[in-house]
């Protein structure tokens, strides 16, 4: 019993730190979702408003399109991270000459602030001095131009996250591979199983909650991309790349509308958690089922 | 000494007992009661959304969909 209150006195600052700084801001965000606030309007005062910018949020077109859009762009970049970053993680399993060079290289991107990314692919592709509609141009005399076309703005978007974020993934998934045991798999070979079959049926299941993990973070993060994309694209051409974060941003400060803006951020924390919780259950919760 | 004192002591008595099986609710996962009470949590939330959207504009009311998400809560937790 002595014990165990000591414990709790050595775990308290640690717990007021987690409340302060985890707690208290949810809970605030989450009460004011209820509310009208606007401070710099003629009223600036906090009213309860019931469910109403949940009411309103249902209806708002510029709402849906953004979750439509960042749905699309989760899954383009999440699924295209995982499969280069599964065969960027094979490859660099084997010996090859400068393989720690490459690995390094390959990291760089990682340790970049998302605002320089942006910066970057903003100078790589803006039309007149952009590198890469330079070299579109001079080899297929295609004319990019992500001010214009929406299909090319998100597509970029979705390149610069992979870009950025397929590093961590190689990263988490060479982890994966190197500790996996030989025996399941000289087994496997000894059985006349073909490569395919070895990872479907070995690599995989074993490597799976390295998997699961990797796309919980990744997952997150892309539902949260705001600063590359504002710095990149400013959500547009239109709508095409207003994905939520940046959603979020345009209707929180330029609008000052804190309450609404509230809910739409509760909105998104659901969002995330139910998609995870639902990959966590599909994915790995069926195994630890007795 | 009296005659119950006599009988032997069986100590392998508690042992012998195969543990209880944990009781099966029909989730298709293994849960604790915080996991169906966090299952139960998204679904008002879910319930509520959709209410607002499609069902309110009819005419309903938004406590229906309350009754009904602790209703569906309280079967969850019990059950699930």
């Amino acid at each position: 019993m002595r014990s165990n209150r000591l414990g709790w006195w050595l775990l308290s600052p640690t717990l007021l730190v987690l409340f302060l700084f985890g707690a208290v801001p949810f809970f605030y965000v989450l009460w004011l979702a209820f509310h009208q606030w606007n401070p710099f309007a003629t009223n600036p005062d906090i009213i309860y408003n019931g469910a109403e910018n949940f009411r309103r949020l249902v209806f708002d077109t510029a709402f849906l399109n953004s979750l439509g859009v960042t749905v699309a762009f989760v899954v383009f970049a999440v699924l295209t991270e995982l499969v280069i970053g599964y065969m960027l993680a094979r490859a660099f399993m084997r010996d090859f000459p400068g393989k720690a060079i490459f690995r390094t290289i390959h990291t760089l991107p990682l340790i970049m602030a998302p605002i320089i990314v942006g910066s970057i692919w903003k100078l790589m592709t803006t039309p007149s001095i952009g590198i890469i509609p330079h070299l579109l141009d001079e080899w297929f005399g295609y004319d990019l131009n992500i001010g214009q076309s929406a299909l090319a703005a998100f597509t970029i978007t979705v390149i610069m996250d992979v870009w950025h974020w397929t590093p961590l993934v190689t990263l988490t998934l060479i982890a994966a591979l190197v500790s996996l045991p030989a025996d399941p798999f000289e087994q496997a070979q000894i059985d006349g199983a073909n490569k395919r079959q070895i990872f479907w049926h070995i690599t995989l299941p074993m490597i799976a909650p390295a998997v699961v993990a990797t796309v919980f973070i990744r997952l997150m993060d892309a539902l949260r991309t705001v600063d590359e994309v504002l710095m990149l694209t400013g959500g547009g051409p239109g709508s095409a790349t207003r994905y939520l974060g940046v959603h979020i941003f345009k209707e929180v400060f330029p609008k000052t509308n804190y309450g609404y803006g509230s809910a739409i951020s509760v909105i998104v924390l659901y969002l995330t958690i139910v998609v995870c919780w639902l990959l966590y259950v599909g994915m790995l919760a069926p195994r630890n089922k007795k | 000494m009296t005659e119950i004192d006599n009988e032997p002591i069986d100590i392998l008595e508690e042992e012998a007992q195969p543990p209880a099986p944990p009781p099966v609710g029909f989730l298709p996962i293994e849960t604790n009661w915080f996991d169906r009470l966090f299952i139960s949590l998204v679904i008002w939330v879910a319930i509520c959304l959709v209410w607002l959207r499609f069902i309110e504009p009819l005419g309903a009311d938004l406590y229906i969909a309350h009754a009904i998400s602790v209703a569906a809560g309280l079967y969850i937790i019990w059950k699930g």
